[in-house]
């Protein structure tokens, strides 16, 4: 729970931002009792998205990961819908990842459009607060 | 008692909550909204739940989840504390519904003390005197009639009204016929009902409240009373004292036999605070509060109580344990208000962080704040940072000490209400203990 740190979710959040920012492919943080480790999802590049140019440059660099979170709108119990979920899932439309549970309803926790799960942030089970991160989405 | 309790609210009450429970060994469970995640009050609770963004609807009053995070916690019970849910009697009934014991009175309780027509027929029963007035009027004759009954100056007031609207001050019988006219327009243009009711006006008298604490078995005692009559020209109280000063015996002991009959008349449980207007010896009750009040220390620094522990057990289903006459008030205790506003610019709220602070210390010196340097203070939530509590054996004791409390206080990147505090303890009417609510409007030139 958040006391003087922030929640795993949001941990996890800004190491993913960070890595989205930077040319590191793995982030792994160690302090106390908990690891924490985020890693880019690396996209198949069996064949190359651009083509080497004729006169010899540098080929354009990918384009950056952009991800957004997911955040819990309510207090509640987080459950992951069936078909389960999983990181590095490429989503084509938008779709119910998972719901949370409030006051005996079914909230649902939907990917809003299409793109890939770089992170599940919350445990299945785990309660979780308002503004909690559930999933980083890379729309890219 | 109760296993885990969470506690509905922020800043310096959310806190105390958190060591009454602490102390009875009693689990927490804080709520917050997204700006005050650093809050002390959210890193000294057990648990502790993001509820909502900033704006209070949205966060502090976010009944939904509120309630889920004190059923996913497995909370026995909800303290409100002050503002916020603490009278919202629904609030109190969702409780209930879930299996959570809402710390206060029962809600129909609360309902009725919050409907000023029902509690004011409530205490009339129970031989609590009541401000003169009449129901709904039916037309200027009778509203003549009325006021030469109770003398001017009298007050007419909208039925439906809210925010002054459709209200009028009639000082003199030629001016009535033009006021009913007045404030029956204004009340159908306001609210689409132009019925008006007429109270006799207390010219700048006293407000003194009266403490009480009542268990579910039907014990009641008072814990004397309190005098918030130095109230910012808003009606806001500033600085507040325990007992009352040059306050009669025979009136005093009016009041407290007032509130303790209120309470059994209306059946109460748990602690309340019973305001009265008090003029020329006359008291006319004004309204109950069903929770705890900001001002609450004065009183448990004069009696040797923990009012919100009391609050607690008796929730809890336990029994006061004490009779009136095992209450005994010793010495005396001001309260100042640490505001974020800028007395010089109306009150003005200030929003900010607090650069630097030292809260005075030392014999006597009682400070509830959640406020450390460094705090931000969000622009959606009263602007209270602390409230300085200073006792004494005698009241010019608790003066001194107050006086010498406030100059030891710095607050640097805020305006604050410290130095304003000094100077309402410097002036004559506060010296000498004869004030009443138009005595700090007065001092600040405004009108009443």
């Amino acid at each position: 729970m958040p006391h003087d740190s922030r929640s795993i979710g949001e941990r996890v959040a800004i190491l993913a931002a960070f890595l989205a920012s930077s040319d590191a492919v793995r982030v792994r943080v160690e302090r106390d009792d908990e690891e924490i480790e985020v890693a880019r999802y690396v996209r198949s590049t069996a064949t190359s998205a651009t083509p080497a140019r004729s006169d010899g440059a540098a080929v354009a660099e990918p384009p950056p990961l952009r991800v957004d979170a997911i955040k819990a709108d309510l207090v509640g119990i987080f459950r992951l819908s069936r078909p389960l979920p999983f990181e590095g899932e490429l989503l084509e439309d938008d779709r119910e990842l998972a719901f949370v549970e409030a006051l005996g309803m079914r909230n649902p926790v939907r990917s809003l459009g299409s793109g890939r799960i770089v992170t599940i942030a919350a445990e299945d089970g785990a309660a979780v607060e308002y503004g909690q991160p559930l999933f980083l989405m890379d729309r890219g | 008692m109760f296993r885990k309790v969470l506690i509905a609210n922020r800043g310096e009450i959310a806190l105390r909550i958190n060591r009454a429970c602490q102390e009875l060994g009693v689990q927490t469970v804080a709520v917050f909204s997204e700006p005050d995640r650093e809050s002390l009050h959210v890193r000294q609770a057990d648990e502790a739940f993001c509820v909502g963004p900033g704006p209070v609807p949205r966060s502090y009053l976010n009944i939904p989840n509120i309630i889920s995070t004190a059923l996913i916690t497995g909370c026995d019970a909800v303290h409100p504390g002050y503002g916020f849910l603490a009278e919202n009697a629904r609030f109190a009934e969702i409780c209930a519904d879930h299996g959570l014991t809402f710390i206060g009175p029962k809600p129909s309780v609360i309902a009725a003390m919050g409907d000023k027509a029902t509690a004011k027929r409530m205490m009339h029963e129970a031989g609590v005197s009541t401000t003169p007035g009449t129901g709904i009027l039916s037309g200027v004759a009778e509203a003549r009639s009325r006021a030469s009954e109770f003398g001017y100056p009298v007050l007419l007031k909208a039925t439906a009204g809210g925010g002054g609207k459709g209200m009028r001050v009639v000082e003199r019988e030629q001016e009535l016929e033009r006021a009913f006219a007045g404030a029956t327009a204004e009340a159908e243009a306001s609210f689409k009902d132009g019925r008006v009711y007429m109270e006799k006006l207390i010219l700048n008298p006293r407000h003194v409240e009266v403490q009480v604490l009542a268990d579910e078995a039907g014990n009641v005692v008072h814990l004397g009373e309190r005098d918030c009559s130095m109230q910012k020209p808003s009606h806001q109280k500033l600085v507040e004292e325990a007992p009352a000063p040059n306050l009669h015996q025979d009136v005093r002991d009016m009041l407290h036999d007032m509130a303790v009959r209120a309470c059994v008349h209306t059946g109460y449980s748990n602690a309340g605070t019973l305001e009265f207007l008090v003029s020329d010896g006359a008291v006319y009750f004004m309204e109950m509060n069903t929770r705890i009040q900001v001002e609450h220390p004065v009183t448990e620094m004069v009696y040797g109580i923990d009012l919100v522990k009391e609050q607690i057990r008796i929730a809890a289903g336990e029994r006061l344990g004490y009779s009136q006459d095992d209450l005994v008030a010793r010495g005396h205790a001001i309260e100042c208000r640490i505001n974020a506003e800028d007395p010089r610019n109306h009150f003005a709220p200030q929003a900010g962080t607090v650069a630097k602070v030292v809260f005075p210390g030392g014999p006597g010196i009682r400070v509830d704040t959640h406020v450390h340097a460094g705090s931000s203070i969000p622009p959606y939530y009263d602007s209270m940072i602390a409230k300085i509590v200073a006792y004494g054996e005698s009241r010019d004791a608790a003066i001194a000490r107050m006086e010498r409390a406030l100059r030891e206080t710095l607050i640097e990147g805020v305006h604050t209400t410290v130095e304003f505090c000094a100077e309402v303890l410097g002036t004559p009417e506060f010296r000498s203990g004869r004030y009443n609510v138009g005595s700090l409007p007065a001092m600040l030139g405004s009108a009443v």
